[in-house]
């Protein structure tokens, strides 16, 4: 099937990019690795009246880190960051999720930014990304703003992004000493979308008890969902076994899970459970043994 | 439609406005398409190469992976403008200097392609791994390839091929003469498939063909009316004709003579979601771009009966006025007397089993094309489809169009996967239509959701079944009921029906069977033909039946199976003495040393799982199944024939349909030992009904036994004639030598010979076989079959008992196949049938409206392979070409009913319902656990 007729622009530059797209409008999409919007577009899901390809913007392809934060840029893809090893270094559990994420076709084309744009709760980056505590760099020709992962994922497929933003950037603060991550999830088949899956990151204060928490769940509600009271019930606390169980079934409760194709919402909110507490248990490990991941 | 790039020509912007310049296999392109063009189709349409293949345009499949600038990427859903000055290899990009590389001569030498379609992105992605990492290890190879699905293989000779590329000698060393059966000669069509070169349903078409697009019914039960076509056509001008129910001159089909209840185009009533109403043609791109939403149809929707149940009970609610109580067809096998057995068994078990919908999920989506030729004087109809049956296809698209048969022809293209769906009728009677009315060329390529919702599947089922047995442990008596929703309408249903009651006793002696099913009407999907026609869902339920009986009365599962399994002089629950030939004893012996190497280690496994608390937990498990080779009772009678030339070389006109089982080189070996030259002397013309004979279809796992034994006999009768000519005794030696015949002592110059025929054969030997049977009576007394094949499979697992998901660890299949004429290839079958039952076991499950593509519907992929280890048993045929029988569907038999056993062992869970997806066995765990029984 081809997709329906519609202009096409290669980007010259990112300000071109942003005339273009404040000139469409709502209209117009940016065409990054094209991974979720070209099969979408073969069969009519999206049906845009155009496309400004960013493709051209090898400016925009980059790892940097720098004043404490990894930030990899709107044209960076998958396949990049997963081989950086300054991105397993600085932010294991960006290393740790990329490998779930399709397949090395899908990774050798897509972007991450591409894919926190299209806003799709079924996806582990996003989930990561509020984990991970990172901000989001919207650039339009009007300016700059930042907004953090929390405040990005509005609803299904629906970003803070206005119309004439483009996400150029995102930024993850680089984990502290005594920190540990994990990534797990269920999926039907390696490289499937996950039935669930939670981002998990703990930090250790100097006595060893909780000092910070995170953790966020894929497709276990419309957004990425942020198990926000699971985490407090952690902080400045042993993190035992009881005290995990305990956060594990408080985030079992903070999921909003529908079901699907694949799965029923209740195995969605069980796996919630079950997931938390492994992956919990597994940050709790990493993070005393200083291993990050 | 080639575009070099002139000389000199070096920026995107002097290739002119709409152009792409790239570099394509190294040398340079310009496409002269729009820019978001995918780079799949800009190659096939643009370029020409069509080895890169489009299974489902969404990049869930994988087979149009290509390098781009040295990484696999999908190009189906990849933008040309995003290739500007970059470098694309294709599949036609491997071979150097004609010569295969190392990578494609693994694949050539251990099998790796089967039929050949996921073989481009299977190549590209392994090219994409080696060329950064010469030696991998399996585990980089099976991340390497995880994208590209392929539905044959079960991927193992794929890892092997990509795995031996580093170390192996990979040069062929092919049979000698004599020697040919039993070899593991590399496929002879393997070339084509590994250098692009094959052409699929898609992959050609006459120029100026039309593109038909078929518009189809989004209800599964409604009224409709046509609006004003004329208008329509006003406003949409690209439209150049169109087909509705009105210009089909005989609008009704299916693959047996009764009922033909399916129509070509619906005539104002559909039955299922899918169902063809109307056809458009024109363009391709302006035809397809015309809104679903403006097609000038009015429809009045009706409740949809889409369960058996309901559909049962629905009186006077019929969804074909011939089919009381929407039943297609009743089938029965009645022996002994159930009811007085079973209160005189010491252990009775009885239990309720359901099946889904399973999709082929073949990788190439049904294509091809049809014209109108002159020929002598008369227009006749070509069509060139892929398809598992040309001669049926030929005789129903006459039946269609009112023609005599002579006046259509039939010529396979490639064959993309097929596992029954291409039994069935497709996209054929359609393009004919078509063709015909509007005197020219048109063409289809189903998309991947339209094939998923208009074509056949597996029958969903619901079985019950009671099995008794005495003390010592024998079976004695065994009631089965079945009903298989057929969907809308009847394909292959009565083949499940009649089938499935022969086999339900399963590969046992058992004095007392009654076994009875039906073919369901109902307004869901069509099921039909679908490897092994029902028998992979009976043999669920009695399978898991027979671990239950073995665990009743304290004896292991193996041997409670080795003491009933029915051996050569026994009767089968049809009265049909076995006469030789019935391996399983010999398959169950050969699991004997993995069966108690798995038990231990899963025992010690979980030993010390429950020590350190973990909730992993592992079982094996065991199932057996034997199979009937050829079609329940009715004529499948294969011709062969075979001729030799003045040149020296061997003609095989082989019309045993390639599907990617080896007919194109298990036929030439058989001919090659019966007619005694090496096979490297015999060329073939393939299956085409103009220039072949009929060797029936490729189904029911008979090609190697029937046509096989037509081979065997056309070669023979060639070999006679050959030796008469020369003048020499009938036992004598034949070689050719050059253009010379040599027999015993005499030779003879071929050069001087004149040809028998205008194909320019000197001789031509003639073989046909239909195997013997006797029909059934009404309690299903005869020979259905004159031969079957036994296998037993053994399954190592591993289950989360958090997460309900089972990881298959070990598969050790033994198989009685008679004579494995080619050892690679029987080895391919059994991995690729063991690949689709774990499918069917822990995965697929096809919802109308909901799984109409290969991201929702899931089939295996690599990394959710085990390993295997095939075990292939001979007991020889006496009836087969040199002993052998089939392997095709018995491959994929036993595999389900071995994992559910499995699961079982290591979980105390029996599974009930298929798929046993992670949700369903966590909830039964969950109730297991509890107590409970769900």
């Amino acid at each position: 099937m081809k997709p329906a007729p519609f202009r096409y622009a290669a980007a010259q530059s990112l300000e071109h990019a942003l005339a273009l797209k404040a000139e469409a409008g709502e209209e117009a999409r940016f065409l990054a690795g094209g991974q979720s919007l070209i099969p979408a577009m073969n069969f009519r899901l999206a049906q845009p009246a155009m496309l400004i390809d960013l493709n051209p913007l090898d400016d925009l392809d980059y790892i940097t880190v720098d004043n404490g934060a990894l930030r990899i840029g709107a044209r960076t893809r998958y396949s990049r960051v997963e081989h950086c090893a300054e991105v397993a270094r600085w932010q294991p559990l960006l290393a740790e999720v990329l490998p779930n994420i399709a397949h090395p076709q899908i990774r050798n084309r897509g972007t991450l930014c591409g894919n926190l744009s299209n806003a799709d709760p079924a996806s582990e980056l996003p989930a990561v990304m509020l984990a991970a505590g990172a901000r989001m760099h919207a650039h339009s020709a009007g300016g700059d703003r930042w907004i953090a992962a929390a405040d990005f994922f509005i609803n299904l497929f629906e970003t803070a992004l206005q119309p004439d933003e483009m996400l150029v950037e995102i930024e993850l603060p680089a984990l502290p000493a005594r920190s540990g991550t994990c990534f797990i999830e269920v999926a039907r088949r390696p490289g499937d979308y996950a039935m669930a899956g939670v981002a998990a990151s703990l930090t250790l204060d100097a006595n060893g008890r909780c000092g910070s928490a995170s953790i966020a769940l894929c497709n276990a509600g419309p957004t990425p969902m942020a198990a926000a009271a699971a985490a407090q019930l952690l902080i400045g606390g042993v993190l035992d076994a009881e005290a995990i169980a305990a956060a594990a079934a408080q985030a079992q409760e903070e999921v909003e899970p529908n079901g699907n194709v694949h799965c029923t919402a209740d195995y969605q909110r069980h796996l919630a459970g079950v997931l938390t507490r492994r992956a919990l248990t597994s940050a709790a490990a990493r993070a005393r043994q200083g291993t990050s991941a | 439609m080639n575009h070099p790039l002139e000389p000199g020509l070096k920026s995107l912007a002097e290739a002119g406005l709409g152009s792409i310049a790239l570099t394509v296999n190294g040398r340079p392109a310009l496409l002269n398409c729009a820019p978001p063009t995918r780079l799949a189709h800009a190659l096939r349409d643009e370029l020409g190469l069509t080895g890169t293949k489009i299974g489902c345009d969404a990049g869930d499949c994988g087979a149009c992976t290509v390098l781009l600038d040295g990484k696999q990427v999908c190009s189906c859903i990849t933008a040309v403008a995003q290739c500007a000055g970059r470098e694309v290899t294709t599949i036609e990009g491997l071979a150097q200097d004609g010569k295969l590389n190392r990578l494609q001569q693994a694949f050539l030498k251990y099998g790796a392609a089967q039929c050949g379609i996921c073989t481009p992105g299977m190549l590209m992605a392994a090219s994409d791994l080696l060329a950064g990492n010469a030696a991998p290890t399996q585990a980089e190879v099976e991340d390497a390839l995880g994208g590209v699905l392929c539905r044959c293989t079960g991927y193992q000779k794929i890892v092997e091929s990509v795995l031996a590329v580093a170390h192996d000698d990979l040069t062929l060393e092919p049979p000698t003469a004599g020697r040919a059966v039993g070899s593991r000669l590399a496929r002879l069509d393997g070339v084509s498939k590994l250098t692009g070169a094959e052409k699929y349903g898609a992959d050609e078409y006459p120029a100026g063909a039309l593109w038909l697009r078929v518009v189809r019914s989004p209800h599964a039960r409604a009224g409709f009316t046509l609006g004003d076509l004329d208008a329509f056509r006003r406003k949409y001008p690209q439209i150049e004709g169109f087909i509705t129910a009105a210009d089909v001159p005989e609008n009704s089909f299916c693959v047996f003579p009764v009922p033909k209840d399916q129509p070509v185009l619906a005539d104002g009533h559909v039955r299922f979601r899918g169902e063809a109403v109307l056809g458009l043609l024109g363009e391709r791109d302006a035809i397809i771009a015309i809104p679903e939403a403006e097609m000038p149809i009015t429809w009045q929707p009706r409740h949809a009966l889409t369960e058996p149940e309901e559909a049962l009970t629905a009186t006077g609610d019929l969804i074909h006025d011939f089919a009381p109580e929407n039943v297609l067809c009743r089938g029965r096998v009645v022996k002994g007397d159930v009811q007085a057995a079973f209160p005189m068994a010491a252990h009775v078990v009885e239990e309720n089993f359901r099946t889904s919908y399973v999709e082929h999920a073949y990788i190439e989506p049904e294509a091809g094309y049809a014209e109108v030729v002159s020929q002598g004087g008369q227009e006749r109809l070509r069509l060139f489809v892929c398809t598992q049956t040309p001669y049926m296809d030929k005789e129903e698209v006459a039946r269609v169009l009112k023609l005599p048969h002579d006046r259509v022809r039939v010529v396979p293209s490639a064959i993309g996967g097929g596992f029954g769906g291409k039994l069935d009728i497709s996209v054929q009677p359609l393009l004919a239509v078509a063709a015909w009315k509007l005197k020219r060329p048109v063409r289809i390529v189903y998309t991947r959701p339209e094939s998923m919702a208009s074509t056949p599947k597996r029958h969903p089922s619901r079985i019950r079944v009671r099995l008794g047995c005495d003390k010592e442990g024998k079976l004695t008596a065994m009631d089965f009921a079945g009903d298989f929703n057929t969907g809308a309408y009847a394909s292959w249903g009565s083949t499940v029906a009649n089938r499935v009651p022969i086999h339900a006793s399963g590969p046992y002696a058992l004095p007392n069977v009654r076994a009875l099913t039906r073919a369901v009407y109902t307004n869901n999907a069509i099921a039909g033909a679908f490897r092994g026609f029902g028998v992979p869902q009976a043999c669920i339920a009695t399978e898991t039946l027979m671990d239950e009986l073995a665990e009743k009365c304290g004896i292991d599962a193996l041997e409670f199976r080795y003491r009933n399994a029915i051996r050569a002089g026994d009767a089968t629950a049809c009265g049909q003495v076995l006469q030789a030939s019935a391996g399983l004893d010999q398959c169950l012996d050969a699991l004997r040393p993995a069966w108690a190497g798995a038990k231990e280690a899963s025992a010690a496994f979980n030993g010390q799982a429950i020590r350190s608390g973990s909730r992993k937990r592992r079982g094996a498990g065991l199932a057996c199944m034997w199979y009937g080779i050829g079609n329940t009772v009715i004529a499948n009678p294969s011709t062969m024939t075979i001729g030799l030339r003045a040149s020296g070389r061997v003609v095989l006109y082989n019309g045993a349909q390639e599907i990617g089982q080896g007919t194109y080189t298990i036929m030439p070996q058989i001919a090659a030992d019966a007619l005694g030259v090496p096979v490297s002397l015999i060329d073939q013309v393939h299956s085409d009904t103009d220039l072949t004979e009929d060797a029936g279809k490729s189904s029911a796992s008979r090609q190697t036994f029937v046509s096989g034994n037509a081979a065997k006999f056309a070669a023979e009768d060639l070999r006679r004639q050959l030796l008469q000519l020369a003048g020499t005794a009938a036992d004598a030696t034949l070689r050719l030598e050059g253009t010379a015949l040599i027999a015993g002592t005499s030779r003879i110059d071929l050069q001087g010979l004149t040809p028998i025929n205008e194909r320019g054969d000197l001789a031509l030997g003639s073989g046909y076989f239909n195997p013997p049977t006797v029909p059934l009576d009404a309690d299903g007394q005869g020979v259905p079959y004159a031969t079957f094949a036994f296998a037993a499979q053994l399954a190592e697992v591993e289950v989360d008992l958090d997460y309900g998901t089972v990881k298959v660890l070990h598969i050790h299949a033994a198989h009685d196949v008679g004579r494995a004429v080619n050892p690679t290839q029987v080895e391919g079958q059994i991995h690729g049938g063991i690949a689709q039952g774990l499918g069917l076991a822990l995965m697929e499950e096809y919802i109308s409206g909901k799984t109409d593509n290969l991201h929702d519907y899931l089939i295996p992929t690599v990394g959710d392979m085990p390993r295997i280890t095939t075990y292939l048993i001979e007991d020889a045929e006496p009836l087969g070409p040199y002993g052998a029988k089939g392997v095709g569907e018995p491959a994929l038999v036993p595999t389900a009913p071995a994992i559910y056993s499995a699961i079982r062992a290591a979980t105390g869970v029996r599974v009930r319902l298929a798929p046993a997806t992670p949700d369903r066995l966590k909830a039964a765990l969950k109730a297991h656990e509890a107590g409970q029984r769900l």
